[in-house]
């Protein structure tokens, strides 16, 4: 029972999230914000394997999510559509709520393949060399999709919606959040075992003292890079979904700010801890939504008592005021996040009797 | 067992050994002695084929062991294949982590293997990590670390063990101890090298030692002769 606990949470949250879609009582913007949620679930906490897990520091996972985006996009486009790009459908349109696992695993293979081409030099340095060595990474990444016209370049890829349509009109549900929580929940247990595993041990020993595992047998090289290789593919497969629920992508989505908020997160939840940092993703998203109503409230507010002159508007760009703000505050009162870099049951002892995570 | 020919090594532009050749046979304590920076630690870590920065580069000569040359090793397969660990300066334990799990995590090369026999091994060879089996190993002693880290070197089955200035730090009754473990752990059938500022103590124990001096090796020979050198009695032995 507890060791199916994870399983039967996802599988519950899946059945009643669609079965309320289905019913009309969440409407299309409260799901497109539980999809967002749990991309940027799957974006956390594939960062956070590097970041938290190995204590190397990664910048510019961003980058990875692009790989997967674009490349998910491509395979979609050219496997269920008639495009000028790719010519007529690979498949029968009819056959993409099947075939769409097909689209996620290429995007992640790709995106892990980069991984593991920016892994392969980058490993010789560490600490900071590897944080610029990231973020180069990730405008390079960025760079390229913006100089290839047949992908659109800077004016994006779009292509996507007419995939998702012809997914719904085979079976009328909301398939992307299906295949959201599909993915999270794969990607949740893939990092789970992980971490629990010799290999996952030999990561832990990685972050703590590189030359105390060496001298244990640990292959650091291997295991640094192999880290990063899921850490990123699994990146890839959160780009897959975030293109197909915009139906649209372009580079720019996928820049430093990306990678950031990805970083934010993560030492939101606490560096290692998988757990933490889903919380985090979870409240992350519900801020960055928030404040779209907040941000109005608070200029109405703020104007009715006269705090602010009537010609100045508070506009949505504070946003990313508050949200460092937030982090800076973060670091200042709860350095080690919400979680430090334990698990939710070692914080809840109790809840061990309902849930186990090692 | 171990023959070391000629080695230069480096540490980017600066050359930390020049040339020097020593062998190790199997069952024997050798010990090499020197003052800070003449290389002695650098052997070692040469020896073990730490990733760089840590370790330096080799520029020449050859390591070789029972006659295979270990240059072109990564430090996890001199581990697994040539059976030889390192106790690091600094002991580089896992704070963070129980005096059992430091141990448990140290066979890691030996997935599912039953280590219950090296666990009784240690702790009859340290009682005292016994008692502290589930005491987070940041709060032990500096003694009772270093022999958490020489445990957690044997988990890996090591028959060859290098031991970088075990006695550094340690109260002069603990360091005796820890060379007694050293002497019975020998006599147990472990090859050892260990590398001290404390000569005196180190040719006691040892069977035979070299002395490095800047890189190169002055002078070597059975551990008793050493001692009763005149000049190495004034230089290294304090008079």
């Amino acid at each position: 029972m507890q060791r199916y606990a994870i399983n039967i949470l996802f599988g519950t949250a899946a059945i009643v999230l669609v079965a309320l879609a289905q019913a009309g009582i969440l409407d299309k913007y409260v799901l497109t914000v539980i999809t967002f949620m749990g991309i940027n679930c799957i974006f956390a906490v594939s960062l956070n394997l590097v970041n938290g897990h190995m204590g190397e520091f990664s910048c510019g996972h961003g980058g990875f999510m692009c790989v997967g985006a674009y490349v998910g996009s491509l395979l979609s486009v050219a496997f269920f559509t008639n495009s000028k790009l790719f010519g007529p459908a690979l498949f029968a349109p009819e056959l993409a709520h099947f075939l769409f696992p097909l689209v996620l695993v290429g995007a992640s293979f790709a995106a892990a393949l980069f991984g593991l081409i920016v892994a392969l030099p980058s490993f010789h340095t560490r600490d900071d060399y590897l944080a610029i060595i990231t973020i180069a990474a990730n405008y390079i990444i960025i760079s390229i999709v913006e100089n290839i016209d047949a992908i659109g370049g800077p004016r994006g890829f779009s292509g996507m919606k007419r995939v998702v349509n012809s997914m719904s009109d085979a079976a009328d549900l909301p398939w992307m959040l299906i295949w959201t929580i599909i993915g999270l929940f794969v990607c949740v247990m893939a990092l789970y075992r992980l971490m629990t595993s010799t290999y996952g041990k030999g990561i832990s020993a990685v972050c703590q003292n590189e030359v105390a595992a060496e001298i244990m047998g640990v292959n650091t090289n291997r295991v640094k890079i192999m880290a990063f290789m899921v850490s990123s593919g699994l990146a890839g497969l959160a780009g897959a979904l975030y293109a197909h629920v915009y139906g649209y992508v372009n580079a720019q989505s996928f820049n430093i700010l990306k990678s950031t908020e990805g970083l934010v997160m993560v030492y939101l939840g606490g560096m290692g801890s998988i757990s933490g940092v889903l919380l985090a993703a979870i409240a992350f998203t519900l801020l960055i939504e928030g404040l779209r109503f907040i941000i109005p409230w608070l200029n109405d507010v703020l104007h009715a008592a006269n705090l602010l002159p009537a010609s100045y508007e508070l506009s949505q760009v504070w946003k990313w005021v508050i949200i460092p703000l937030i982090l800076i505050l973060l670091m200042q009162f709860r350095p080690e996040g919400f979680l430090g870099n334990r698990e939710l049951t070692h914080v809840f002892p109790r809840l061990k009797r309902w849930i186990t995570f090692r | 067992m171990i023959r070391v020919s000629n080695l230069k090594a480096a540490y980017g532009k600066i050359k930390a050994l020049h040339g020097i050749s020593f062998h190790v046979e199997k069952g024997e304590i050798v010990t090499l002695i020197g003052t800070n920076g003449a290389g002695k630690s650098t052997t070692l870590k040469a020896l073990m084929r730490l990733t760089p920065p840590e370790s330096p580069t080799v520029t020449a000569g050859d390591m070789e062991f029972d006659g295979v040359s270990i240059l072109g090793m990564a430090a996890h397969r001199i581990v697994s294949d040539i059976k030889m660990t390192l106790v690091p300066e600094g002991r580089h334990i896992f704070g963070n982590l129980t005096v059992m799990e430091n141990l448990l995590l140290a066979s890691w090369t030996r997935k599912n293997e039953n280590v219950d026999k090296e666990i009784h091994y240690i702790f009859d060879m340290f009682p005292r990590l016994a008692e502290r089996a589930r005491q987070r190993s940041d709060t032990l002693s500096g003694g009772e670390q270093q022999m958490l880290s020489v445990g957690r070197a044997l988990m890996t089955k090591c028959s060859v063990l290098l031991l970088d200035e075990p006695s550094m730090g340690l109260a002069p009754l603990i360091m005796y101890d820890m060379f007694r473990t050293l002497k019975r752990l020998n006599a147990d059938g472990l090859t050892i090298i260990v590398v001290e500022q404390n000569a005196r103590l180190a040719l006691q124990v040892a069977d035979r030692g070299y002395v490095l001096d800047t890189g190169e090796i002055i002078a070597e020979g059975p551990a008793e002769e050493l001692l009763q050198k005149p000049e190495i009695k004034a230089a290294y032995l304090g008079g």
